[in-house]
């Protein structure tokens, strides 16, 4: 069980590296990569999409700053 | 060795995060590219106004719109997260903790505490960009009566 969370911040490191890779490529303008303001304006232009995007912020909040702390947010 | 429940909790999450992030991209780019064959597309992708308050310039009928576009992404976008949670939940882990209980109201406390905060942000900013535009435009006024007219021409006897 050791293992479990050094696996988990591996596969969180990736996922975070790959999109800031992603950024980075598509600033910089190689090739024709949208930046990920364009893709976010892209989705919020269609209602399910600002739903899901809210419902992403939403869970991101709630998982960080809400669930397991037992400090001023949870008695 | 990744245990199944290891897999189901851990991995499986993660994984449907990743393709979406993705999906996402892919549809954000294919959208993108589509865009670009129609130019007056594109320019309203790259350097359109964006959406808010400022489109409104300050009217009572902007604020409302709005309001009315914020409430339904804020309860469309919970109501989603909601029900991926129970799915989350009686589908794939019976996680512990009271996990539907905190879902229901740890989000909600989420949004009571952001969304005065965003709206009083918005606001203000708004407040600040109209005093900006005021300013200038009395500047240029002023600057416009100091300007010299041409001068009328002498009357032919």
């Amino acid at each position: 069980m050791a293992r479990h969370p050094l696996v988990g911040y591996l596969v969180w490191a990736l996922l975070f590296g790959a999109l800031f890779a992603w950024e980075g490529l598509s600033l910089a303008r190689v090739g024709s990569l949208p930046t990920l303001s364009d893709v976010f304006r892209v989705i919020m232009r269609y209602p399910v999409g600002r739903w899901a995007l809210f419902a992403l912020w939403l869970w991101a909040g709630w998982h960080f700053f809400v669930r397991g702390w037992h400090f001023l947010l949870r008695a | 060795m990744l245990t199944s429940s290891l897999i189901r909790q851990a991995l499986v999450p993660m994984l449907a995060g990743y393709l979406l992030i993705m999906a996402t991209l892919g549809f954000g780019l294919r959208r993108l590219r589509r865009s670009t064959a129609d130019s007056q597309h594109e320019r309203s992708l790259t350097v359109g106004p964006p959406e808010g308050p400022g489109s409104a310039a300050g009217s009572r009928r902007g604020w409302l719109a709005l309001a009315r576009h914020v409430a339904g992404t804020t309860v469309g976008g919970y109501l989603l997260l909601m029900a991926v949670v129970l799915i989350y939940y009686y589908g794939v882990a019976r996680v512990g903790g009271d996990f539907i209980k905190s879902a229901f109201t740890g989000t909600a406390m989420l949004i009571v505490i952001a969304l005065p905060l965003w709206g009083t942000a918005s606001w203000l900013t708004e407040r600040h960009r109209e005093r900006d535009n005021d300013t200038t435009a009395g500047e240029r006024r002023a600057h416009n009566l100091k300007v010299p007219g041409p001068k009328p021409l002498p009357a032919v006897a």
